[in-house]
């Protein structure tokens, strides 16, 4: 009796890997979990044993993030052999008219015939063919609960995610957040601000963006030079509201890319209205990116016609930083040397991402 | 106005017979060619996958012998080719032809109907349903789909036996040109016979006992003769049969809802990929099944370098299906860096290990072959493959 209740007593195991949808995801994912009284492992942030580890699992066409993404399954099975599951979600839509890039959708097929896997906790979010309250019940049976406590738990770890949008349009960054995210600390700002002369959008996926190990910490490099960067995270939301056109004179081809289309539209905003706000764009990307490859050749071709400094930087395992950071250190050279000649003294504080915060 | 379309192999007789149909102009681009690629890959993004940079490259020879109006199939699945359309036209008006029109011929569905719009939009006409012409044009289209999946079937079956190397290439050509010129409804249904009397004018050695290779992937990779560095020739000149049910006629059925063909391969696949996540994932993972199944040699498998849905095809299949099915599989990942000789001698490395491992077979299981041939199982294929064989066998 005593050994059956102590079984009782130890929560469920559940690993998830720093990897992809991590750095979009979290909180959501944290929260719900929790709700239904389970255990969350998190993989270590990524490291050079772990992509290596990753480059001889997933083979060379794959992109770097979905390498990692075996790196960090292994190491996660590795340093916890006693784990119940692993979260692979899969993320076919998570609006109505938009899909997720195929390698996410096709996630936990790739990942279940990994050899040693243990159990895949599945997390469908398809509301093509059915609202995400379903996923969040199927969820909860896979992990023995009822319908109410799944679906409470569900509206809770939606509220959480909201509060952490919010903040994140307070001028937070996402690494911050998800810092105090790990360490259920509340939501608050770091009292020390950056402030730069320049300001730069910095696009490009979230994993790309805030693995500070595979793009070599691009963030800081950019803010050590003085420059105030942002991310579409930061970016209000009326921004987000009205779908892009990828081509007015042709078939109105709507982006079906559901990342893709944030980026296109905070671009859209900073092409037109949002002109003033910002010197320069960098567009981070991995190499085999499929998605990436025709939206960064769009961005391009429309950054020439408004004529604002672009940056394209394309990264993988064999990324060396020193050209990297000659490449950034000439791309906010020009930019300076751009806003001199201009007569433009130091940025103000942008209206736009002020305007949130207030 | 004058339309024209990008290459697909041995389909553009079907496309033509669209637009002729209904009076209007068609140019066709030169076959894809060194020169079409290098203009294709100077002008389209770094790492698009191929088939981009093909048909661009086509675009621009379709412009310089004429043509104005250009179609291109679109989808809206989760791969890269719903962008096609959109982004080629962007990218040929930057380049300077600006009077260029891509319209996108919507195939994400076919039984919604969108294809009607666009062939109103493309001949000018808002009456199609009760014009006769329109009727005509979409069932002439359909014959002669099938005919070239028929003169497909046929190709990879004859140069296997052929004595003189050549002959079924030509045979094939001819044939081609001939569909073209066939344009009256009792023409196109007696067709089936001239393609079989023109195949069995070749001469076969019938002793030959060739090795049986299915062939997939990405459909205009492999319907290109030049960008998949003629894939078929080079296989069925070893001596190769080649089993091939992709093709355009295969596609536009499946978008019907009508290809229980697929039907079978998506039913073989979904234990290990659920749903279809673009390009041909799914059913190359359920042909792999159902060659391994069916007592096949080998498989090739090719797709355009960083072809999103197809790598996560190929993670599967060496990963899981490879270990439990034992079915040779070679991959050949195409861009313009594709070199003849490189390609040549692993084609021929494959071969080898074929012919290898069918000898060990025979001394291993004498009953399992059939006088020296393997033996698939006998519902395998469809009508006219069984036709073919008996025609060899008969000669």
């Amino acid at each position: 009796m005593e050994t059956e209740q102590q079984v009782e007593k130890e929560k469920i195991k559940v690993g998830i890997p720093r990897a992809l949808h991590f750095y979009r995801y979290f909180p959501f994912w944290k929260k719900i979990l929790e709700e239904l009284d389970v255990e969350i492992i998190l993989s270590p942030p990524t490291n050079k044993h772990i992509v290596e580890e990753g480059v001889t699992h997933g083979f060379g066409e794959l992109c770097i993030p979905v390498k990692i993404y075996y790196g960090q399954i292994l190491k996660l099975m590795q340093d916890n052999p006693d784990l119940d599951f692993v979260f692979v979600p899969r993320y076919v839509a998570e609006v109505k008219d938009a899909y997720f890039c195929p390698k996410f959708i096709s996630l936990p097929d790739v990942i279940k015939i990994l050899p040693g896997v243990p159990k895949i906790l599945n997390f469908e979010v398809n509301v093509k063919e059915f609202p995400i309250a379903t996923s969040a019940i199927e969820l909860g049976k896979q992990l023995g609960k009822g319908q109410n406590a799944s679906l409470n738990a569900y509206k809770e770890a939606q509220k959480y995610f909201d509060e952490y949008h919010e903040f994140l349009r307070s001028g937070a960054s996402v690494n911050h957040a998800l810092r105090l995210v790990q360490r259920n600390i509340p939501f608050k700002l770091p009292k020390k601000k950056s402030k730069g002369d320049i300001r730069f959008l910095l696009l490009g996926h979230a994993y790309n963006i805030f693995d500070t190990f595979i793009n070599l910490d691009f963030q800081k490099k950019l803010t050590d030079q003085g420059v105030e960067v942002f991310t579409i995270e930061n970016l209000p939301e009326i921004i987000f509201k009205k779908p892009v056109i990828v081509n007015p004179r042709g078939g109105k081809l709507r982006n079906y890319w559901r990342h893709e289309e944030e980026i296109m539209q905070a671009i859209r905003y900073f092409l037109t209205e949002g002109r003033d706000e910002i010197d320069g764009v960098i567009f981070l990307i991995s190499f085999a990116c499929g998605p990436d490859s025709l939206i960064s050749e769009l961005i391009k071709r429309d950054m020439k016609v408004v004529g604002l400094p672009f940056l394209e930087i394309t990264m993988d395992e064999h990324s060396g930083e020193a050209g990297m950071m000659t490449r950034i250190e000439s791309f906010v050279e020009m930019v300076r040397r751009k806003r001199k000649k201009l007569g433009l003294g130091p940025r103000e504080k942008s209206k736009i991402l002020s305007a949130q915060g207030a | 106005m004058i339309i024209s379309f990008p290459n697909m192999g041995s389909s553009w007789p079907a496309f033509k017979t669209l637009f002729t149909a209904l009076d209007l102009d068609v140019v066709l681009p030169d076959p894809t060619n060194r020169e079409a690629i290098k203009i294709g890959v100077k002008h389209s993004p770094e790492f698009v996958c191929f088939p981009f940079k093909a048909t661009i490259g086509d675009f621009v020879s379709a412009i310089n012998k004429g043509a104005d109006t250009l179609v291109m199939a679109i989808d809206c699945g989760p791969c890269r080719f719903g962008f096609y359309a959109s982004v080629q036209e962007r990218i040929l008006r930057d380049m300077g032809y600006k009077n260029i029109r891509i319209i996108p011929l919507d195939q994400a569905d076919l039984l919604e109907f969108h294809w009607v719009k666009t062939l109103q939009e493309v001949s000018g006409r808002k009456d199609l349903f009760i014009y006769s012409k329109f009727v005509k044009a979409v069932i002439f289209f359909l014959k002669k789909a099938k005919l070239i999946n028929d003169i497909q079937t046929a190709e990879g079956i004859f140069r296997a036996y052929e004595r003189n190397i050549g002959d079924t290439t030509k045979v094939l050509s001819r044939l081609l040109n001939k569909l073209d010129q066939t344009n009256t409804l009792k023409e196109l249904r007696n067709f089936k016979k001239v393609i079989k009397e023109d195949f069995n004018k070749i001469d076969v050695d019938k002793t030959h006992s060739p090795l049986k290779v299915g062939l997939s992937g990405e459909i205009h990779i492999s319907l290109e003769p030049y960008v998949n560095l003629d894939i078929r020739r080079k296989l069925g000149e070893m001596g190769i049969e080649i089993h091939q049910s992709l093709s355009l006629y295969d596609w536009v059925v499946h978008k019907f809802h009508l290809n229980y063909h697929r039907k079978w391969l998506e039913h073989l696949s979904r234990p290990y990929l659920p749903m279809d996540i673009g390009g041909e994932a799914v059913w190359v993972l359920g042909e792999y099944i159902d060659k391994a199944k069916a007592g096949f040699d080998g498989f090739v498998h090719s797709y355009p370098f960083t072809c999103m849905p197809e790598v996560t095809a190929r993670t599967i299949i060496t990963n899981k299906l490879k270990k439990m099915y034992d079915l040779p599989i070679i991959y050949f990942s195409f861009d313009e860096q594709s070199g003849q000789e490189g390609f040549r001698t692993r084609l021929e490395a494959f071969a080898d290990l074929m012919y290898s491992r069918r000898e060990q077979e025979i001394k291993k299981t004498p009953e399992f072959m059939a006088n020296g041939q393997k033996k698939i199982y006998p519902h395998f294929g469809d009508i006219f493959y069984n036709e073919c064989i008996q025609l060899i066998q008969t000669q």
